[in-house]
Order: C-alpha cells, then sequence, then structure tokens
C-alpha cells in the first residue's frame, strides 16, 4: 500500500530522511516513533505529498509520487490526514467540517454527504455537537471532528502526525479509543505516536526513528519489551521513566 | 470670538455643502469599489510565486505608498493630458483615489489571507482540494473576517483624502468649504462646517465598522490552537 525505497531528503543542508525503507501493507497498522526531531513527521507527511522527496522511490497505493502520471489531489482524496493541530476550519460547523471535502472534492450530494457526515460524527461520539464551531469543543472532540473528517472521504489509508500531543490528558484517551476503533475495521494506518498502550493494543508493527534513518522495526511487544538498539533503549527508558 | 461666527451664511451655503456633500459621498463610495476592483488584482498578482506578476504588482505598491497622494493626483491630472487622454477632473480624481487605495487595500488582504495558519492551507491540500477550492473554501472565507476592519479603516482614509480633489476642481465637500471661504472671506465658517461633514462621514463609518466586528464577532472563529 506504501512503499518507501530508498527515500531522501533535505532540508537545505539538514539530511532529514536517511535512506528510508519501508512498506506497509494493506490493513496494516504502523506506529512510528522516536525522538524530537528524528523525522517521523516528515516521513508520513511525504507519503499525501505535504513534503516532497528528492530521490528515492516513493509509491503510495500503487502511484509512484513525483511521477508526471501521478494526480496527487486524486491521490490524497484516498489518504486522510490527521494533524497534531487538529487544524478544523474555524468557519465552519462540526457537520460542515465533515461534509465539505465530500462536496467539493468528492462530488457527493450535499443531503448524501450530511447524513454520512452525522453518521461519522455519531460514531466518535459527537451526536450531540453537530452545529458546534471548533471553538465551542475541547481538544479531544476537535481532534475527533478531525479524524471523521478524513472517514468521511472513504480513504484508504489514514496518517496520524502524532494525534495526540496536542491534547489535555484527560482527552488522550477519547481520541485513541476512536482510533482503536478506525483500526479494528481494517483501515491502513501509519501513525506518529508515543502511545504504547495504543501500539500495544492495535499495531503490527512499530518503526524507531533517529536522526532521519529507520533504526529499529519490530512488533510491538518485541520492541518494547526487547529493543535491540542502544538508541532505541535510551529512547524507551526516558518515555517510560515518567 | 464667537460673536463674527457667522451661523447664517452657513445656512446660506448649505444648500451647496450639501451638495459637496453628497459630491464627497457617492465619490468616496466609487472610489472605493474601483480600490477594492485594484485591491483584489494586485493582491492576487502579488501571491503568485512567478516574478512575471508578483514583481509589477510590488513595485507599483511601492511606488503608491512612497509618494503621495497629491502628486499621483497632478501625475494624472497633467500627465494623461499629455498622453492625448483629456478625461473630466471628476474621472481623473475618482481614478487617483482608486489606484491610491487599491495599492493599500492590495497589502490589507494579502495580510488578511497570509494570517490564515498554514494548518488551514494543508488541511485543505490533505483533503484533495485543488488551489482554487482552497481559496474559495478555507482561506478567503476566513481572510475576509479579519479584512473587513482595516477595510473600513481604508475607507475612512479615502473620504479625508478624497478632500485632496479640490485641488483639481472637482466639485466636492471641500471645494464647497473653499468657495464659501472665499466668497465671503470666510474661512472659519468654510472650513469648520467642512471638517464636521467630514466627522458626520467619519462616525457613519465607525459604526459599519463597530456593527461590522458584532457581526463577525456572533459566529465564532479561531480554534484554541
Amino acid at each position: 500500500m506504501i512503499e518507501f525505497r530508498g527515500v531522501n531528503k533535505w532540508f537545505g543542508a539538514l539530511h532529514v530522511l536517511k535512506d528510508i525503507t519501508l512498506s506497509v501493507e494493506p490493513r496494516e497498522v504502523v506506529v512510528v516513533c522516536g525522538p524530537s526531531g528524528s523525522g517521523k513527521s516528515t516521513l508520513i507527511r511525504c507519503i499525501n505529498g505535504l513534503e516532497t522527496i528528492k530521490d528515492g522511490r516513493l509509491v503510495v497505493d500503487g502511484q509512484r509520487l513525483g511521477d508526471r502520471a501521478t494526480n496527487m489531489t486524486e491521490l490524497r482524496t484516498e489518504i486522510g490526514f490527521v494533524f497534531q493541530s487538529f487544524n478544523l476550519y474555524p468557519h465552519k460547523t462540526a457537520l460542515e467540517n465533515v461534509t465539505l471535502a465530500p462536496i467539493h472534492v468528492r462530488k457527493i450530494q450535499r443531503t448524501e454527504a450530511e447524513s454520512a457526515g452525522r453518521e461519522m460524527l455519531a460514531k466518535v461520539g459527537l451526536a450531540e455537537k453537530f452545529n458546534a464551531y471548533p471553538a465551542e469543543l475541547s481538544g479531544g472532540q476537535q481532534q475527533r471532528v478531525a479524524i471523521a473528517r478524513c472517514l468521511c472521504m472513504r480513504p484508504k489509508i489514514m496518517l496520524f502526525d502524532e494525534p495526540t500531543s496536542a491534547l489535555d490528558p484527560e482527552m488522550i484517551s477519547e481520541v485513541l479509543d476512536v482510533m482503536v476503533g478506525v483500526a479494528e475495521e481494517g483501515m491502513t494506518m501509519m501513525v506518529v505516536t508515543h502511545e504504547m498502550g495504543f501500539a500495544r493494543k492495535v499495531a503490527q508493527r512499530v518503526v524507531f526513528m533517529d536522526e532521519g534513518a529507520v533504526v529499529e522495526t519490530g512488533t510491538p511487544e518485541e520492541f518494547f519489551s526487547d529493543p535491540k538498539t542502544d538508541r532505541s533503549r535510551a529512547f524507551l527508558s526516558k518515555i517510560l521513566r515518567h | 470670538m464667537l460673536e463674527n461666527f457667522s451661523f447664517r451664511t452657513i445656512i446660506e451655503y448649505l444648500p451647496l455643502l450639501g451638495e459637496g456633500f453628497v459630491a464627497t459621498l457617492w465619490l468616496s463610495i466609487v472610489s472605493f469599489a474601483g480600490a477594492l476592483a485594484v485591491g483584489i488584482i494586485l493582491c492576487a498578482m502579488n501571491l503568485q510565486h512567478s516574478q512575471v506578476l508578483k514583481l509589477p504588482a510590488k513595485m507599483y505598491i511601492d511606488a503608491i505608498r512612497a509618494t503621495p497622494l497629491l502628486a499621483q493626483l497632478y501625475f494624472l491630472y497633467f500627465g494623461l493630458p499629455r498622453l492625448g487622454m483629456v478625461l473630466p477632473e471628476l474621472f481623473v480624481g475618482i481614478l487617483a483615489l482608486s489606484l491610491n487605495s487599491g495599492a493599500y487595500i492590495a497589502e490589507i488582504i494579502r495580510a488578511g489571507i497570509l494570517s490564515i495558519s498554514r494548518g488551514q492551507v494543508e488541511a485543505g491540500v490533505a483533503s484533495g482540494m485543488t488551489y482554487a477550492q482552497r481559496m474559495r473554501l478555507v482561506i478567503l472565507p476566513q481572510a475576509i473576517r479579519v479584512t473587513i476592519p482595516p477595510l473600513l479603516g481604508q475607507a475612512i482614509v479615502l473620504v479625508k483624502d478624497s478632500a485632496l480633489l479640490s485641488l483639481i476642481s472637482v466639485s466636492e465637500l471641500t471645494r464647497a468649504g473653499q468657495l464659501l471661504a472665499s466668497d465671503r472671506f470666510m474661512p472659519a465658517e468654510g472650513f469648520i462646517t467642512t471638517a464636521a461633514c467630514y466627522l458626520l462621514l467619519y462616525y457613519g463609518l465607525k459604526s459599519l465598522a463597530v456593527l461590522s466586528a458584532r457581526w463577525l464577532g456572533v459566529r465564532p472563529i479561531g480554534s484554541r490552537i
């Protein structure tokens, strides 16, 4: 579904992605973790073209990125992206947020999009909030609307860029529960997160990145209980200590 | 001092002043509409990546902001006839105000668009919207809200700037005050009355600004981050 082969990227002189080779199968859930600045956000932002790669091969849903034949706008409709800072449209209600792209990009009938939108919002536990503006919602609620906004596009892949890092601790679980639900329905997912509970519960693989390179991959069980490299051990001891 | 102040003369000139008031009002409205058009075009040019459109827009905006309106007015008033375009004073005046205010409006709109966070653009991009869809559905509706109050501020500036048109003998408010002042040698009566009329226009626009702020404030905007 997603295949990186020898992907490199630089920000100026900074080598942010170093020779990444990694593939994600359909219906697989992959958690990406690592210290800040390790390139994990950049990695998943490349998948939907929010960042462009310098060299190497990146194939998503059978289409090679950077190819002339690849229509990025079309490919993006198949990829949901959840941001750390939610990025809901502040001038639109929750329902308008989740129906905007289905109506204007997918060209679905408004009435149809709205009933699907209501259903999706109810599914993420926001049946009471159809007409609320983002500013009237808590962080956890906003992030759930953001997830519903992606799901309403019926994507093949969902990418999450630290979806719970901007949330107050008591709101993290409500967002993770929704993500677990999405994973259990068989969505192909790549999730940048340090939430190990989530990784253990639904991830098939954990990818550990440091300084722009993939240092270690393994099942959550292997990775958390028996990390293979010094760098992953050092990282885990830091996030586990508190 | 007040015993010399002739309210009678003011009342006598009221029809002329009224005409001037109405003239200032409508020529300001027309100029502002023109300025909006100029501003939107300039801003669209300025936001392009290609220097072909960006550079001329930038140079134009700098040239307008760097020179006095009076110089621009005279440039058009004396310059256009030399190019064989003899236009009525009123038209030249409206043109000058539109071209001048347009440069400022372009910057106001640009600031409004740039004030919308990068995340909003990315959310649109990630959901597969085209540039045009992002602008129409996501960026502009938000930018307009932040742009309206400074635009009304610019409208106030434009109304006051329109007084300069009296120098190319457009009959508007200041021109009416000048006529009163020079006919009767009563500068105080002439210009204080004119000033009072501008104050009236100012409060009109200001209450519009307050109303618009209240209307825009009704719908919550600005997420927590």
